[in-house]
């Protein structure tokens, strides 16, 4: 089961700031929904958790991200992981290429393509769900990012002070998912019959 | 002779052959009071829990058990390398190859087997599996049968990569398991050079799982103080368990019990010996106590015993009258990751050269390559002999096909086509002598209980209006009751079966078998037989099956085998017994026994009414001193019987659907079964299999399929997605019946249990696919399922107002 995203959002950042953040692993583990970086093993490989609540059912996924490529020139990073849950029946991994162009001074777009593929458990019983929750992943992961981003451009000692902060531990909640991704699809429904 | 009325009511007491005797089994049913596996508790048994892989192809890197081992209540982690000292990481299968018990360095399909914790109690025994870190490097998977040979296809079976056979002929591929065929393939290529009109279809049989209410599981328990190896076993075939633990084992078979129990639906899932059990035994000879091993819902369609995956190509030649000259059917065979079928050692691809159907076909060629991909193994015989529903299948969807391209009636074309009455026995040309038949009266009865002409009217006019509504047809044959030993054997083992009958002194009556009843009422239908053979009442007659300690060996319960050859074995043994008490009446009687003759329940004197002796007298007269010159005391014998031949049990159905174009959905408006299983010995119970049956075909046909993503992960392994039709969808079934008997069978009787699922899928997708036929449709792949049917409405322009 394999779903590919590409999406690019605006940032109200500069680009230098948004790359700065982007390449503290353990920062951006910290803005994706339900995930932690639990070690760091070397410079490009760690080890982390991911949390998916999906109603009653709790998946922890266990595993090890590592950073292939970073292109400075660029703006450019390319990230892998794989990982299994706890119960040792499922299993998942990721492959993420992301960049930051600058639109202006001010603002700048976050460009990522991952690839994310499932099996077991969760592949057989989140895989219809796959592509919406991707996307729902993406929009929250998104959502933390912007809001750490501040810190980041204010100056390096608070930089250094924020993330020293343990990341913000929340699980990604299956319910509020299912909730969004039914109001999308309400939206494209709607917005279809208006065509 | 007594009145009529008189022996009429004696006739009624025995409750024989032919009467409606409620379910002598139900008594316990209906009261929760059966005994299926999990019912069984011994002192200090362990349970075990297993380890299964999540991915459908990788390599095992390295287990971890320590996190398990701390777990409270877990006793023990087993992995394969535990297994190898006693050699059984690895065990022999059914189909000629080997299945890993525990997964030995690679996993070859998601869901695999890869280690058993052992603990205190259920609880304990999962959490202690959720707690074992297996290092798996992931693979690339091989999901689709067609793209196993293709030439740089990664290698499923690196144990076997470098044989050049697995039991049956020669491999061309390491993914190859054998590629066998049957007829002659020049006449048939000629009849198709020569044929005014040919046609050719490809017909998938969808993955599909028999899915019985109970899941597979055991006990084992070994004695270490005597050696004694018993185990309690979901299986339908005990006897042949036995056997296959000795084999593996080494434990003498003698000192092997199995024990079936009540079984809670087979349907061909409890025919093989799975993983869990073997691993339960090794565990429980390896502790000293019992070891519980019960499947989950979803371990057991995802890993136990599939069905079908046949890639199929039809192909008919004809006359420009329909008249079939030539057929064709070639099928690539999905067979998973171990070739675990369970299939008679001559006949790899089943019984599949029945494809030939109730038609007279005068050249006809077949063939089937058989290979791996990364999914389940275990392919067995869902509700069928191996492989008959995808022959039957073919040949009732490709009659349609070249009627169809002709314009002729489909039951007009089935008349065309038919074995004729006279010509029984009848040898088709891929070699299968059909024993007895008498097709056209069968389709003739049921065309006018559902008034066909009326229907075809009625669907016409519905197309004017842009309708749709489709009329199904299936005139099938079956081929049931494996079979001759010449023919027939499982691991060198004959696939005769056996009765044993024991009469006490006041006319009670015990018999055992080599069967294995799972729901198919048994118990009932045996006694029936004892009861008129023997004229003792079938309410004082005893049946057990299952208990290799206590019955003949036998083949089981598979392949609707059971009257066929164990109803065969019943009625011999029964007529050892029956001439026996014969001599003895003779003697007290004072007569010859040429001078006595039967009637009913007792044998008389000829001309000579009031002089009698009643069977139940004398089962106690065997049991006295008063007996002819040299005879032994007791009234007891055992038969093991060898059919000369299988049985041909027949049936003509129809279906008529009607189709929402705009939503897709099916709705299955009538459905009339005629069945032709000869001799009938429980009218009622013969019902309510055919029910159980067509409600099979309906939900094949209709919604079951197991459906996998490219990377072999599971879509559809639990009773969320799996389709297992309820009262709610199932439709109403109507039965009728014609006896046509087997001429070689003692009773007449034909198998029957099968029949309406192998002639129910076709019938039922006939209906379906001959609603779109004035459209130009041909054929579609079931499960007609109404997202997929919607999809050929909309492919047509037909869904939109």
């Amino acid at each position: 089961m394999k779903v590919e995203l590409e999406k690019s959002f605006p940032l109200p950042a500069p680009a230098e700031a948004a790359w700065a953040l982007l390449q503290d692993v353990e920062a951006v583990a910290g803005c994706m929904p339900g995930a932690r970086i639990t070690e760091r093993v070397d410079a490009t490989h760690y080890k982390g958790t991911v949390t998916v609540k999906l109603g009653p059912a709790s998946m922890a996924f266990r595993g090890e991200v590592e950073v292939k490529e970073v292109d400075a020139a660029a703006r450019a990073l390319h990230l892998a992981g794989r990982g299994m849950d706890s119960t040792g029946t499922s299993g998942a991994t990721m492959d993420l290429h992301a960049r930051v162009e600058a639109i202006d001074a001010a603002t700048c777009r976050l460009v990522g393509r991952s690839e994310v593929s499932v099996s077991g458990k969760a592949a057989t019983f989140g895989g219809r769900l796959m592509q919406g929750v991707a996307e729902q992943v993406l929009q929250q992961f998104v959502a933390n990012f912007v809001q750490r981003l501040p810190a980041v451009a204010v100056g390096a000692a608070e930089a250094s002070a924020a993330a020293q902060e343990p990341p913000p531990q929340r699980e990604l909640n299956g319910l509020a998912l299912v909730w969004a991704m039914l109001r999308d699809w309400l939206h494209q429904l709607f917005g279809r019959r208006r065509t | 002779m007594g009145d009529m009325s008189e022996l009429q009511q004696r006739e009624d007491a025995l409750q024989g052959m032919g009467t409606s005797l409620l379910r002598k089994e139900d008594a316990r049913f209906i009261r929760g009071q059966g005994s299926y596996i999990d019912d069984i508790k011994l002192p200090g048994m362990l349970f075990g829990a297993l380890v299964r892989s999540p991915y459908a192809h990788a390599r095992i890197k390295g287990i971890a058990k320590a996190k398990a081992l701390a777990c409270p209540g877990v006793v023990a982690v087993l992995t394969a390398d535990d297994l190898k000292p006693v050699k059984l990481h690895w065990m022999p299968t059914l189909g000629g190859d080997v299945q890993a018990v525990l997964a030995d360095q690679k996993v070859c399909f998601q869901l695999q087997e890869v280690a058993m914790v052992l603990a205190s109690d259920r609880y304990a025994a999962a959490d202690g599996a959720a707690l074992v870190e297996v290092d798996y490097e992931e693979l690339p998977a091989i999901v689709d049968p067609k793209q196993s040979m293709v030439p740089d296809a990664p290698v499923i079976r690196e144990d076997i990569a470098e044989k050049k056979e697995v039991g049956h002929g020669p491999r061309t591929h390491p993914n190859h398991i054998f590629t066998w065929e049957a007829g002659d393939k020049a006449a048939a290529d000629a009849a198709f050079a020569g044929a005014a009109v040919t046609v050719r279809e490809e017909i998938l049989n969808p993955r599909v799982h028999p899915c019985p209410l109970e899941t597979c599981g055991c006990v084992a328990s070994f004695s270490k103080a005597t050696g004694n190896l018993t185990v309690y076993l979901t299986s339908q075939a005990p006897h042949l368990v036995r056997t296959v633990l000795a084999m593996l084992s080494g434990i003498p078979e003698s000192k092997i019990r199995v024990v079936g129990g009540d079984i809670g639906g087979g349907f061909g899932n409890k025919v093989p010996v799975y993983p869990g059990y073997v691993v339960a035994i090794v565990a429980s000879i390896v502790t000293g106590v019992p070891v519980k091993w019960i499947e989950s819902r979803i371990d057991n369609i995802s890993t136990t015993g599939f069905a079908r995956d046949y890639h199929g190509i039809g192909e008919l030649a004809a006359d420009a009258d329909g008249r079939i000259k030539g057929l064709r059917f070639t099928a690539l065979a999905d067979h998973g990751a171990f070739n675990s079928h369970v299939s008679a050692t001559k006949f790899p691809a089943g019984l599949f050269s029945i494809c030939t159907g109730s038609y007279a076909i005068p050249n006809a060629y077949c063939r089937v390559d058989a290979v791996y991909t990364n999914k389940a193994p275990g392919g067995v015989a869902y509700r069928c002999s191996l492989r008959v529903t995808e022959a039957v299948y073919l040949i009732e969807r490709m009659i349609d096909v070249l009627a169809q391209k002709l314009g002729i009636d489909k039951a007009e074309i089935r008349r065309r086509n038919f074995v004729q009455k006279e010509q029984f026995p009848y040898t088709t040309s891929l070699g299968w002598t059909l024993d007895s038949g008498d097709y056209v009266p069968a389709l003739e009865k049921v065309l006018k209980a559902v008034d066909y002409e009326g229907l075809r009217r009625e669907q016409a006019e519905k197309r004017a209006k842009g309708e749709l509504m489709g009329i199904g047809l299936s005139t099938f044959t079956e081929i049931v009751g494996a079979g001759p030993t010449k023919a027939c054997d499982i691991l060198g083992i004959g696939l005769f079966d056996s009765c044993e009958i024991r009469v006490h002194p006041t006319g009670g009556v015990i018999a055992r078998l080599g069967t294995m009843s799972q729901g198919q009422g048994h118990a009932t239908t045996y006694a029936q037989i004892i009861a008129t053979e023997l004229g003792l009442p079938a309410s004082d007659i005893v049946v057990e099956e299952g208990d290799t300690d206590k019955a003949p060996y036998g083949a089981g319960t598979w392949g609707s085998r059971s009257t066929p050859v164990s109803g065969a074995a019943t009625a011999k043994a029964a007529r050892k017994i029956k001439d026996k008490a014969r001599q003895i009446a003779a003697h007290l009687l004072e007569v010859g026994e040429g001078d006595l003759e039967w009637e009913v329940d007792r044998f008389t004197v000829k001309g000579n009414p009031g002089q009698a002796k009643t069977m139940k007298e004398l089962c106690m007269a065997a049991h006295t001193g008063n007996l002819p010159e040299g005879m032994e005391q007791g009234l007891n014998a055992v038969a093991y019987y060898d059919p000369p031949n299988l049985t041909y049990p027949f049936g003509a159905y129809v279906c008529v659907v009607d189709v929402d174009r705009f939503t897709g959905e099916v709705k299955v408006r009538r459905f009339y079964a005629l069945d032709d299983c000869g001799t009938r010995i429980n009218p009622m119970i013969i019902e309510g299999q055919i029910h159980g049956g067509l409600t099979e075909a309906f939900a094949v046909a209709l919604g079951q399929q197991i459906p996998f993503d490219e990377n072999g992960n599971h879509l559809g392994n639990s009773l969320m997605d799996y389709f297992l039709p309820t009262a709610v969808e199932t439709p109403k079934w109507e039965t009728d019946h014609t006896v046509t008997p087997s001429p070689h069978h003692p009773l007449g009787a034909k198998g029957v249990a099968e029949s309406p699922h192998v002639g129910g899928i076709p019938c039922i997708s006939n209906a379906v696919i001959d609603a779109f036929a004035h459209l130009g449709v041909t054929h579609m792949d079931m499960p007609h399922s109404a997202w997929r049917v919607w999809q050929q409405c909309h492919a047509l322009g037909i869904d939109r107002h």
